[in-house]
Protein backbone atom coordinates (compact mmCIF):
# COMPACT_ATOMS: atom_id res chain seq x y z
CA UNK A 1 0.00 0.00 0.00
CA UNK A 2 0.81 3.14 -1.09
CA UNK A 3 1.00 6.15 1.34
CA UNK A 4 0.59 9.33 -0.60
CA UNK A 5 -0.08 12.28 1.29
CA UNK A 6 -1.87 14.32 -1.35
CA UNK A 7 -3.40 16.79 0.49
CA UNK A 8 0.04 17.82 2.39
CA UNK A 9 1.63 18.06 -0.98
CA UNK A 10 -1.33 20.31 -2.31
CA UNK A 11 -0.42 22.43 0.69
CA UNK A 12 3.45 22.78 0.07
CA UNK A 13 2.66 23.41 -3.71
CA UNK A 14 0.29 26.26 -2.43
CA UNK A 15 2.49 27.42 0.04
CA UNK A 16 5.92 27.30 -1.93
CA UNK A 17 4.15 29.40 -4.90
CA UNK A 18 2.55 32.12 -3.01
CA UNK A 19 6.17 32.57 -1.25
CA UNK A 20 8.03 32.33 -4.42
CA UNK A 21 10.44 29.82 -2.49
CA UNK A 22 11.31 26.58 -1.54
CA UNK A 23 12.03 23.18 -2.74
CA UNK A 24 9.02 21.35 -3.44
CA UNK A 25 11.07 18.24 -4.88
CA UNK A 26 12.40 17.72 -1.66
CA UNK A 27 9.69 18.09 0.32
CA UNK A 28 7.80 15.25 -1.66
CA UNK A 29 10.42 13.20 -0.77
CA UNK A 30 10.26 13.36 2.70
CA UNK A 31 6.33 14.59 3.19
CA UNK A 32 5.35 11.06 4.11
CA UNK A 33 8.00 10.02 6.46
CA UNK A 34 7.62 13.40 8.33
CA UNK A 35 3.78 13.14 8.24
CA UNK A 36 3.87 9.56 9.63
CA UNK A 37 6.24 10.85 12.45
CA UNK A 38 4.08 13.39 13.93
CA UNK A 39 0.92 11.61 13.55
CA UNK A 40 1.84 8.17 14.99
CA UNK A 41 5.47 8.12 17.15
CA UNK A 42 6.29 11.76 18.10
CA UNK A 43 5.02 12.74 21.44
CA UNK A 44 4.72 16.41 21.02
CA UNK A 45 2.26 18.86 22.08
CA UNK A 46 1.52 22.10 19.90
CA UNK A 47 -0.24 23.50 23.42
CA UNK A 48 3.05 22.82 24.94
CA UNK A 49 6.35 22.91 22.53
CA UNK A 50 9.23 23.40 24.89
CA UNK A 51 7.59 19.95 27.21
CA UNK A 52 10.90 18.51 28.79
CA UNK A 53 9.58 15.29 28.59
CA UNK A 54 8.81 15.51 24.59
CA UNK A 55 10.11 13.62 21.60
CA UNK A 56 12.60 15.98 19.36
CA UNK A 57 12.37 15.47 15.45
CA UNK A 58 15.42 17.40 13.54
CA UNK A 59 15.10 18.12 10.04
CA UNK A 60 18.90 18.57 9.28
CA UNK A 61 18.29 18.50 5.49
CA UNK A 62 16.51 21.94 6.29
CA UNK A 63 15.61 22.74 2.55
CA UNK A 64 13.20 20.02 2.81
CA UNK A 65 11.33 22.18 5.22
CA UNK A 66 8.15 22.87 3.48
CA UNK A 67 7.33 19.51 4.11
CA UNK A 68 7.90 19.82 8.10
CA UNK A 69 5.66 23.44 8.02
CA UNK A 70 3.06 21.75 6.59
CA UNK A 71 3.18 18.79 8.70
CA UNK A 72 3.76 21.33 11.60
CA UNK A 73 0.55 22.95 10.76
CA UNK A 74 -1.43 19.62 10.75
CA UNK A 75 -0.48 19.42 14.00
CA UNK A 76 -1.64 22.76 15.45
CA UNK A 77 2.06 24.17 15.68
CA UNK A 78 1.18 26.34 13.19
CA UNK A 79 -1.54 28.39 11.24
CA UNK A 80 -2.64 29.04 8.16
CA UNK A 81 -1.50 32.82 8.53
CA UNK A 82 1.98 31.45 9.42
CA UNK A 83 1.92 29.30 6.13
CA UNK A 84 0.26 31.91 4.39
CA UNK A 85 3.11 34.42 5.15
CA UNK A 86 6.09 32.51 3.76
CA UNK A 87 9.26 33.88 2.37
CA UNK A 88 7.68 36.93 3.37
CA UNK A 89 8.61 40.16 5.33
CA UNK A 90 6.95 39.67 8.67
CA UNK A 91 6.43 36.18 8.36
CA UNK A 92 8.02 33.38 10.61
CA UNK A 93 8.60 30.22 8.12
CA UNK A 94 11.69 30.97 5.87
CA UNK A 95 13.12 28.77 2.97
CA UNK A 96 15.13 26.96 5.77
CA UNK A 97 13.81 27.05 9.46
CA UNK A 98 14.54 28.94 12.41
CA UNK A 99 13.97 27.81 15.72
CA UNK A 100 13.85 30.87 17.72
CA UNK A 101 11.06 31.49 15.38
CA UNK A 102 9.13 28.76 14.54
CA UNK A 103 6.99 26.77 17.42
CA UNK A 104 8.15 22.71 16.81
CA UNK A 105 11.24 23.02 15.28
CA UNK A 106 14.08 22.16 17.25
CA UNK A 107 17.12 23.22 15.55
CA UNK A 108 17.77 25.95 12.95
CA UNK A 109 19.18 24.30 9.67
CA UNK A 110 20.18 24.88 6.50
CA UNK A 111 23.93 24.31 6.15
CA UNK A 112 23.92 20.60 5.47
CA UNK A 113 25.85 18.28 7.99
CA UNK A 114 25.09 19.94 11.24
CA UNK A 115 21.54 18.74 12.18
CA UNK A 116 22.79 15.40 13.05
CA UNK A 117 25.75 15.96 14.58
CA UNK A 118 23.83 18.80 17.02
CA UNK A 119 21.13 16.04 17.59
CA UNK A 120 23.77 13.63 19.07
CA UNK A 121 24.64 16.21 21.77
CA UNK A 122 20.75 16.17 21.90
CA UNK A 123 20.43 12.60 22.84
CA UNK A 124 23.98 12.43 24.90
CA UNK A 125 22.27 15.36 27.00
CA UNK A 126 19.00 13.78 27.51
CA UNK A 127 21.04 10.31 28.58
CA UNK A 128 23.23 12.52 31.24
CA UNK A 129 20.06 13.95 32.79
CA UNK A 130 18.11 10.39 32.56
CA UNK A 131 15.25 11.50 30.31
CA UNK A 132 13.64 8.94 28.10
CA UNK A 133 13.07 11.17 24.98
CA UNK A 134 13.63 10.02 21.84
CA UNK A 135 15.27 11.99 18.63
CA UNK A 136 14.69 11.38 15.34
CA UNK A 137 16.60 13.02 13.10
CA UNK A 138 16.13 13.31 9.47
CA UNK A 139 19.33 13.41 6.78
CA UNK A 140 19.22 13.57 3.05
CA UNK A 141 21.41 11.42 1.51
CA UNK A 142 23.23 14.03 -0.70
CA UNK A 143 23.91 15.37 2.74
CA UNK A 144 25.63 12.25 3.41
CA UNK A 145 28.80 13.46 1.41
CA UNK A 146 29.55 16.04 4.74
CA UNK A 147 32.62 14.70 6.58
CA UNK A 148 30.38 15.74 9.78
CA UNK A 149 27.50 13.53 9.29
CA UNK A 150 30.32 10.05 9.14
CA UNK A 151 31.47 11.92 12.61
CA UNK A 152 29.05 11.90 13.94
CA UNK A 153 27.76 8.51 13.30
CA UNK A 154 31.25 7.06 14.99
CA UNK A 155 30.54 8.94 17.90
CA UNK A 156 26.72 8.03 18.34
CA UNK A 157 28.00 4.44 18.17
CA UNK A 158 30.40 4.70 19.97
CA UNK A 159 28.39 6.38 22.69
CA UNK A 160 25.88 3.36 22.20
CA UNK A 161 22.89 6.61 22.18
CA UNK A 162 20.24 4.02 22.07
CA UNK A 163 17.97 6.88 22.56
CA UNK A 164 18.73 8.18 18.50
CA UNK A 165 17.26 7.39 15.32
CA UNK A 166 18.60 8.71 12.05
CA UNK A 167 16.28 8.36 8.90
CA UNK A 168 18.39 8.99 5.31
CA UNK A 169 15.78 10.30 2.56
CA UNK A 170 17.57 7.99 0.17
CA UNK A 171 16.31 10.21 -2.79
CA UNK A 172 19.20 9.31 -5.31
CA UNK A 173 20.69 12.91 -5.43
CA UNK A 174 23.98 11.42 -3.94
CA UNK A 175 24.32 9.03 -6.61
CA UNK A 176 23.79 11.54 -9.14
CA UNK A 177 27.33 12.39 -8.12
CA UNK A 178 28.95 9.71 -6.87
CA UNK A 179 27.33 6.24 -8.12
CA UNK A 180 29.18 3.77 -5.22
CA UNK A 181 26.31 4.72 -3.13
CA UNK A 182 25.89 1.24 -0.84
CA UNK A 183 24.23 3.66 2.04
CA UNK A 184 22.95 0.39 4.21
CA UNK A 185 26.70 -1.39 4.00
CA UNK A 186 27.70 2.00 5.23
CA UNK A 187 25.95 3.25 8.43
CA UNK A 188 26.65 -0.92 9.12
CA UNK A 189 29.96 -0.62 9.06
CA UNK A 190 29.92 2.41 11.55
CA UNK A 191 27.89 0.04 13.93
CA UNK A 192 24.59 1.11 13.32
CA UNK A 193 21.26 -1.01 13.21
CA UNK A 194 20.27 -0.33 9.31
CA UNK A 195 16.78 -0.83 8.10
CA UNK A 196 15.30 -0.07 4.65
CA UNK A 197 12.19 0.55 4.15
CA UNK A 198 9.82 2.39 1.45
CA UNK A 199 9.70 5.97 2.44
CA UNK A 200 6.55 6.30 1.39
CA UNK A 201 4.60 3.23 2.58
CA UNK A 202 3.21 3.60 5.90
CA UNK A 203 3.30 0.10 6.42
CA UNK A 204 6.86 -0.12 5.63
CA UNK A 205 7.72 2.87 7.92
CA UNK A 206 5.86 2.34 10.62
CA UNK A 207 7.18 -1.40 10.51
CA UNK A 208 10.80 -0.14 10.57
CA UNK A 209 9.77 1.97 13.46
CA UNK A 210 8.12 -0.21 15.36
CA UNK A 211 11.07 -2.29 15.41
CA UNK A 212 13.53 -0.09 16.83
CA UNK A 213 13.93 -0.37 20.75
CA UNK A 214 14.58 3.16 21.88
CA UNK A 215 17.06 2.81 25.04
CA UNK A 216 19.36 4.70 26.92
CA UNK A 217 22.83 2.41 25.88
CA UNK A 218 22.37 0.76 22.95
CA UNK A 219 22.94 0.55 18.99
CA UNK A 220 21.58 3.88 17.38
CA UNK A 221 19.30 3.14 14.63
CA UNK A 222 19.38 4.24 11.27
CA UNK A 223 15.97 3.75 8.95
CA UNK A 224 17.25 4.38 4.93
CA UNK A 225 13.85 5.30 3.60
CA UNK A 226 13.91 4.98 -0.28
CA UNK A 227 12.23 8.04 -1.86
CA UNK A 228 11.82 9.66 -5.36
CA UNK A 229 12.23 13.11 -5.15
CA UNK A 230 9.29 14.84 -6.30
CA UNK A 231 7.46 12.12 -5.62
CA UNK A 232 3.71 12.05 -7.17
CA UNK A 233 3.80 14.70 -9.68
CA UNK A 234 5.66 13.24 -12.74
CA UNK A 235 6.72 16.03 -13.64
CA UNK A 236 8.48 16.75 -10.04
CA UNK A 237 9.72 13.19 -10.24
CA UNK A 238 13.27 13.35 -10.22
CA UNK A 239 16.21 14.96 -10.38
CA UNK A 240 15.71 17.65 -13.12
CA UNK A 241 14.88 21.19 -13.07
CA UNK A 242 12.28 21.26 -10.52
CA UNK A 243 15.00 21.23 -7.28
CA UNK A 244 14.54 25.04 -6.67
CA UNK A 245 12.67 26.31 -9.17
CA UNK A 246 8.95 27.87 -8.39
CA UNK A 247 5.93 27.13 -10.55
CA UNK A 248 4.12 29.21 -12.67
CA UNK A 249 0.31 29.55 -12.33
CA UNK A 250 -0.51 27.01 -14.97
CA UNK A 251 2.34 24.69 -13.76
CA UNK A 252 0.69 24.71 -10.02
CA UNK A 253 -2.57 23.97 -11.65
CA UNK A 254 -0.88 21.11 -13.54
CA UNK A 255 0.38 19.87 -10.09
CA UNK A 256 -2.66 20.02 -8.15
CA UNK A 257 -4.57 18.43 -10.81
CA UNK A 258 -1.65 15.22 -10.92
CA UNK A 259 -2.39 14.97 -6.95
CA UNK A 260 -6.12 15.28 -7.29
CA UNK B 1 55.26 34.25 38.63
CA UNK B 2 53.33 31.58 36.67
CA UNK B 3 55.17 28.97 34.61
CA UNK B 4 54.31 27.16 31.29
CA UNK B 5 52.25 24.62 32.83
CA UNK B 6 50.14 26.79 35.15
CA UNK B 7 47.41 28.16 33.48
CA UNK B 8 46.54 24.88 31.90
CA UNK B 9 46.56 22.84 35.56
CA UNK B 10 44.35 25.84 36.97
CA UNK B 11 41.90 24.69 34.13
CA UNK B 12 41.72 21.38 35.06
CA UNK B 13 41.09 22.62 38.66
CA UNK B 14 38.67 24.85 38.05
CA UNK B 15 36.81 22.43 36.08
CA UNK B 16 37.05 19.77 38.99
CA UNK B 17 35.48 22.68 41.28
CA UNK B 18 33.17 23.85 39.51
CA UNK B 19 31.97 20.30 38.03
CA UNK B 20 31.34 19.27 41.59
CA UNK B 21 29.48 22.01 42.17
CA UNK B 22 26.98 21.95 38.97
CA UNK B 23 26.05 18.90 37.91
CA UNK B 24 24.82 20.80 34.90
CA UNK B 25 28.93 21.33 33.41
CA UNK B 26 29.91 19.23 30.80
CA UNK B 27 33.32 18.82 29.50
CA UNK B 28 33.86 17.42 25.66
CA UNK B 29 37.70 17.95 24.49
CA UNK B 30 39.26 16.77 21.14
CA UNK B 31 41.94 14.31 22.60
CA UNK B 32 43.43 16.79 24.37
CA UNK B 33 44.48 17.46 28.15
CA UNK B 34 42.83 14.21 28.76
CA UNK B 35 45.12 12.95 31.36
CA UNK B 36 45.08 16.33 33.79
CA UNK B 37 41.00 16.10 33.38
CA UNK B 38 40.83 12.78 34.56
CA UNK B 39 40.26 14.48 38.30
CA UNK B 40 37.14 15.71 36.37
CA UNK B 41 35.95 12.54 34.97
CA UNK B 42 36.27 10.82 37.75
CA UNK B 43 34.35 13.48 40.19
CA UNK B 44 31.83 14.13 37.70
CA UNK B 45 31.06 10.84 36.14
CA UNK B 46 29.11 10.94 32.77
CA UNK B 47 29.65 14.60 31.89
CA UNK B 48 33.50 14.38 30.55
CA UNK B 49 33.86 13.07 26.81
CA UNK B 50 37.18 12.70 24.84
CA UNK B 51 35.30 13.11 21.60
CA UNK B 52 38.63 12.43 19.66
CA UNK B 53 39.53 13.95 16.52
CA UNK B 54 36.29 15.26 15.04
CA UNK B 55 36.22 18.65 16.32
CA UNK B 56 33.27 20.43 14.00
CA UNK B 57 31.25 17.10 15.46
CA UNK B 58 32.03 18.38 18.88
CA UNK B 59 31.52 21.60 18.38
CA UNK B 60 27.81 20.51 16.86
CA UNK B 61 27.26 17.98 19.95
CA UNK B 62 28.06 21.09 22.20
CA UNK B 63 25.39 23.43 21.12
CA UNK B 64 22.80 19.78 21.62
CA UNK B 65 23.92 19.54 24.92
CA UNK B 66 23.35 23.22 25.70
CA UNK B 67 19.99 22.88 24.15
CA UNK B 68 19.36 20.22 27.01
CA UNK B 69 20.48 23.16 29.42
CA UNK B 70 24.03 21.95 29.94
CA UNK B 71 26.98 24.60 30.23
CA UNK B 72 29.22 22.59 27.90
CA UNK B 73 33.07 23.40 27.81
CA UNK B 74 35.17 22.39 24.33
CA UNK B 75 38.63 22.21 24.74
CA UNK B 76 40.95 21.41 21.97
CA UNK B 77 44.13 23.38 20.44
CA UNK B 78 42.92 26.89 18.68
CA UNK B 79 42.75 26.14 14.81
CA UNK B 80 41.04 23.59 14.83
CA UNK B 81 38.27 24.53 17.71
CA UNK B 82 37.77 28.57 16.30
CA UNK B 83 39.05 28.16 12.36
CA UNK B 84 37.90 24.47 11.62
CA UNK B 85 35.10 25.08 13.00
CA UNK B 86 33.83 28.32 12.39
CA UNK B 87 30.60 27.61 11.07
CA UNK B 88 29.68 25.48 13.61
CA UNK B 89 30.11 27.96 16.22
CA UNK B 90 28.43 30.46 14.58
CA UNK B 91 25.02 28.06 13.15
CA UNK B 92 24.86 25.22 15.91
CA UNK B 93 25.57 27.82 18.98
CA UNK B 94 25.14 31.63 17.81
CA UNK B 95 22.19 30.98 15.42
CA UNK B 96 20.50 28.96 17.59
CA UNK B 97 21.25 31.42 20.71
CA UNK B 98 22.78 29.04 22.59
CA UNK B 99 25.70 29.42 25.36
CA UNK B 100 28.84 27.28 25.84
CA UNK B 101 32.31 27.92 26.57
CA UNK B 102 34.81 27.34 23.95
CA UNK B 103 38.80 26.97 25.46
CA UNK B 104 41.88 26.90 23.45
CA UNK B 105 45.24 25.98 23.92
CA UNK B 106 47.62 26.69 21.34
CA UNK B 107 47.46 30.54 21.31
CA UNK B 108 48.92 32.38 18.35
CA UNK B 109 52.01 30.87 17.46
CA UNK B 110 52.21 29.03 21.51
CA UNK B 111 52.84 25.81 19.44
CA UNK B 112 56.21 27.43 18.15
CA UNK B 113 57.98 24.55 16.51
CA UNK B 114 54.41 23.17 14.70
CA UNK B 115 53.95 25.09 12.21
CA UNK B 116 51.24 27.50 11.09
CA UNK B 117 49.04 24.49 11.20
CA UNK B 118 48.85 24.69 14.58
CA UNK B 119 49.30 28.07 15.22
CA UNK B 120 45.90 30.59 15.50
CA UNK B 121 46.06 34.61 15.43
CA UNK B 122 42.66 35.56 14.29
CA UNK B 123 41.04 34.23 17.01
CA UNK B 124 39.03 37.42 18.54
CA UNK B 125 38.26 38.90 14.83
CA UNK B 126 36.40 35.48 14.13
CA UNK B 127 34.69 35.41 17.26
CA UNK B 128 34.14 38.93 17.64
CA UNK B 129 32.46 38.88 13.93
CA UNK B 130 29.56 36.46 15.65
CA UNK B 131 26.63 38.12 17.71
CA UNK B 132 26.35 36.57 21.17
CA UNK B 133 29.88 36.15 21.96
CA UNK B 134 32.67 37.30 24.38
CA UNK B 135 36.39 36.81 24.54
CA UNK B 136 38.56 36.10 27.50
CA UNK B 137 42.11 36.05 27.54
CA UNK B 138 43.62 35.10 31.07
CA UNK B 139 47.01 35.21 31.53
CA UNK B 140 47.13 34.46 35.25
CA UNK B 141 45.59 31.40 37.19
CA UNK B 142 43.58 33.24 39.16
CA UNK B 143 42.36 35.28 36.12
CA UNK B 144 41.12 31.92 34.63
CA UNK B 145 39.67 30.81 37.62
CA UNK B 146 37.90 33.85 37.87
CA UNK B 147 36.43 34.43 34.13
CA UNK B 148 35.81 31.17 34.14
CA UNK B 149 33.36 31.38 36.85
CA UNK B 150 31.58 34.65 35.92
CA UNK B 151 31.10 33.33 31.99
CA UNK B 152 30.15 29.96 31.72
CA UNK B 153 26.35 29.88 32.53
CA UNK B 154 26.18 33.53 30.52
CA UNK B 155 23.97 32.20 28.06
CA UNK B 156 26.99 33.27 25.31
CA UNK B 157 29.57 31.67 23.63
CA UNK B 158 32.90 32.49 25.64
CA UNK B 159 36.12 32.37 23.94
CA UNK B 160 38.70 31.75 26.71
CA UNK B 161 41.99 31.86 25.16
CA UNK B 162 44.43 29.71 26.98
CA UNK B 163 48.18 30.97 26.80
CA UNK B 164 50.95 28.92 27.86
CA UNK B 165 52.68 31.41 29.75
CA UNK B 166 51.53 33.64 32.04
CA UNK B 167 52.50 37.31 32.83
CA UNK B 168 53.56 36.60 36.22
CA UNK B 169 51.42 39.76 37.93
CA UNK B 170 49.22 38.80 40.97
CA UNK B 171 45.97 40.65 41.08
CA UNK B 172 43.35 40.99 44.00
CA UNK B 173 40.21 39.50 43.17
CA UNK B 174 37.92 42.18 42.65
CA UNK B 175 40.17 43.43 39.94
CA UNK B 176 39.28 40.17 38.26
CA UNK B 177 35.86 41.26 36.40
CA UNK B 178 34.81 40.38 33.51
CA UNK B 179 34.46 42.73 30.91
CA UNK B 180 36.72 45.29 33.05
CA UNK B 181 40.58 46.18 32.58
CA UNK B 182 42.75 46.85 34.80
CA UNK B 183 45.10 50.20 35.31
CA UNK B 184 48.20 48.67 37.15
CA UNK B 185 50.29 52.18 36.76
CA UNK B 186 49.10 55.98 36.50
CA UNK B 187 50.89 57.88 33.71
CA UNK B 188 50.61 61.13 32.21
CA UNK B 189 52.03 61.04 28.33
CA UNK B 190 51.51 57.43 27.21
CA UNK B 191 49.47 54.56 27.72
CA UNK B 192 50.32 50.67 26.87
CA UNK B 193 47.33 48.36 26.87
CA UNK B 194 48.75 45.07 27.12
CA UNK B 195 47.12 41.83 26.67
CA UNK B 196 48.34 38.33 27.87
CA UNK B 197 51.75 37.51 28.55
CA UNK B 198 52.81 40.39 27.33
CA UNK B 199 51.33 42.58 30.61
CA UNK B 200 54.87 41.23 31.74
CA UNK B 201 57.16 43.05 29.25
CA UNK B 202 55.04 46.31 29.36
CA UNK B 203 55.66 46.47 32.84
CA UNK B 204 59.70 45.81 32.04
CA UNK B 205 60.18 48.19 30.05
CA UNK B 206 57.75 51.07 31.57
CA UNK B 207 61.04 51.44 34.01
CA UNK B 208 63.28 51.92 30.70
CA UNK B 209 60.50 54.33 29.50
CA UNK B 210 60.29 56.72 32.27
CA UNK B 211 63.90 56.90 32.16
CA UNK B 212 63.50 58.64 28.66
CA UNK B 213 60.63 60.66 29.73
CA UNK B 214 57.86 58.40 29.28
CA UNK B 215 55.15 58.74 32.66
CA UNK B 216 53.26 55.40 30.97
CA UNK B 217 49.98 53.94 31.98
CA UNK B 218 49.39 50.20 31.59
CA UNK B 219 46.30 49.44 30.87
CA UNK B 220 45.90 45.19 30.66
CA UNK B 221 42.90 43.36 29.04
CA UNK B 222 42.07 40.31 30.21
CA UNK B 223 38.66 40.44 28.29
CA UNK B 224 39.18 41.81 25.08
CA UNK B 225 35.28 41.66 23.98
CA UNK B 226 33.44 43.32 25.28
CA UNK B 227 36.48 45.85 25.24
CA UNK B 228 36.53 48.46 28.41
CA UNK B 229 35.77 51.48 26.60
CA UNK B 230 35.39 53.40 29.28
CA UNK B 231 38.85 52.19 30.98
CA UNK B 232 40.29 53.13 27.47
CA UNK B 233 38.85 56.43 26.71
CA UNK B 234 39.71 57.61 30.14
CA UNK B 235 43.33 57.15 30.45
CA UNK B 236 43.47 58.13 26.09
CA UNK B 237 41.97 61.33 26.95
CA UNK B 238 44.86 61.92 29.40
CA UNK B 239 48.02 60.75 27.40
CA UNK B 240 46.86 61.35 23.69
CA UNK B 241 49.66 58.42 22.75
CA UNK B 242 48.59 54.74 23.07
CA UNK B 243 50.60 51.86 22.13
CA UNK B 244 48.27 48.56 22.20
CA UNK B 245 50.14 45.28 22.62
CA UNK B 246 49.02 42.04 21.21
CA UNK B 247 49.49 38.54 20.09
CA UNK B 248 47.06 38.69 17.13
CA UNK B 249 46.80 40.04 13.59
CA UNK B 250 45.48 44.07 13.09
CA UNK B 251 42.55 42.99 11.20
CA UNK B 252 39.93 42.23 14.30
CA UNK B 253 42.13 42.53 16.95
CA UNK B 254 42.69 44.53 20.14
CA UNK B 255 44.38 47.50 19.04
CA UNK B 256 41.69 48.01 16.07
CA UNK B 257 39.12 48.14 18.84
CA UNK B 258 41.03 50.70 20.82
CA UNK B 259 40.80 53.14 17.19
CA UNK B 260 37.22 52.74 17.34
CA UNK B 261 36.50 53.26 20.44
CA UNK B 262 38.87 56.51 20.85
CA UNK B 263 38.40 57.51 17.55
CA UNK B 264 36.55 60.62 18.28
CA UNK B 265 39.01 62.08 21.03
CA UNK B 266 41.50 64.40 19.02
CA UNK B 267 44.68 65.08 18.94
CA UNK B 268 45.30 60.70 19.94
CA UNK B 269 48.21 59.22 18.47
CA UNK B 270 48.09 55.28 17.82
CA UNK B 271 50.32 52.73 17.80
CA UNK B 272 50.40 48.93 17.57
CA UNK B 273 52.59 45.92 18.15
CA UNK B 274 50.82 43.08 16.50
CA UNK B 275 51.73 39.81 14.42
CA UNK B 276 52.03 40.88 10.52
CA UNK B 277 49.22 39.34 8.21
CA UNK B 278 51.11 36.48 7.15
CA UNK B 279 51.97 33.13 8.31
CA UNK B 280 54.72 32.79 11.01
CA UNK B 281 56.81 30.14 9.54
CA UNK B 282 59.71 30.37 11.57
CA UNK B 283 60.75 27.95 14.23
CA UNK B 284 62.19 28.00 17.27
CA UNK B 285 61.23 28.77 21.31
CA UNK B 286 57.70 31.10 21.91
CA UNK B 287 60.58 33.57 23.13
CA UNK B 288 62.60 33.35 20.24
CA UNK B 289 59.49 34.16 18.42
CA UNK B 290 58.01 37.08 20.21
CA UNK B 291 61.64 38.48 20.19
CA UNK B 292 61.83 38.37 16.80
CA UNK B 293 58.62 40.17 16.59
CA UNK B 294 59.27 43.15 18.58
CA UNK B 295 56.80 41.66 21.24
CA UNK B 296 58.88 42.17 24.17
CA UNK B 297 60.48 44.43 26.02
CA UNK B 298 62.75 45.96 23.95
CA UNK B 299 60.34 45.77 21.16
CA UNK B 300 58.06 47.93 22.82
CA UNK B 301 60.35 50.63 24.36
CA UNK B 302 61.73 50.54 20.10
CA UNK B 303 58.20 51.10 18.85
CA UNK B 304 57.44 53.60 20.97
CA UNK B 305 60.62 55.75 20.48
CA UNK B 306 59.70 55.30 16.72
CA UNK B 307 56.38 56.19 16.87
CA UNK B 308 55.95 58.86 19.38
CA UNK B 309 59.20 60.22 20.05
CA UNK B 310 60.18 60.53 16.22
CA UNK B 311 56.99 62.64 15.52
CA UNK B 312 57.42 64.18 18.62
CA UNK B 313 60.90 66.08 17.74
CA UNK B 314 59.68 66.23 14.30
CA UNK B 315 56.40 68.34 15.74
CA UNK B 316 58.40 70.25 18.28
CA UNK B 317 60.95 70.95 15.46
CA UNK B 318 58.38 72.19 12.57
CA UNK B 319 56.48 74.40 15.81
CA UNK B 320 60.15 76.07 15.93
Amino acid sequence: MTMMNNDLRRTIIDVVYRGKDGHIPSAFSIVDIVALLYREYLKVDPHHPQDPSRDYFILSKGHGCVALYVVLAERGFLSQHDLDTFCTSGGILGEHPDCTKVPGVEASTGSLGHGFPFAVGLALGLRILSMTNRIFVLVGDGECHEGTVWEAAHVANNLQLGNLCVIVDWNGSAAQLMPRDDLPAKWRAFGWEARVADGHSEPELRAAFDRIVFQPTGSPTVVIAKTVKGKGVPMLEGHGVWHHRIPTAAERQQMREALA
Amino acid sequence: MGGPNVMRQQFADTLLQVGREDPRLVVLVGDISHFILQPFAQACPGRYYNVGICEPTILSMAAGLAKTGFSPVVHTIAPFLVERSFEQIKLDFCYQRLGGTLITVGSAFDYSNLGCTHHCYDDFALLKSLPNTQIVYPASAEEFDGLFRQTYRSGKVTLVRLPSQAHGQAFRQEEIRFGSGVKLTDGSNLTLIATGPHLRNALAARETLGDMGWQTEILYLHTIHPIDTELIRASVRKTRQVLVVEEHVWTGGVGSDVLRVTRDIPRVRHAFLHLPETFVREYGTYEEHCERLGLSRNGIVKKVETEFRARTTLAAGSQA
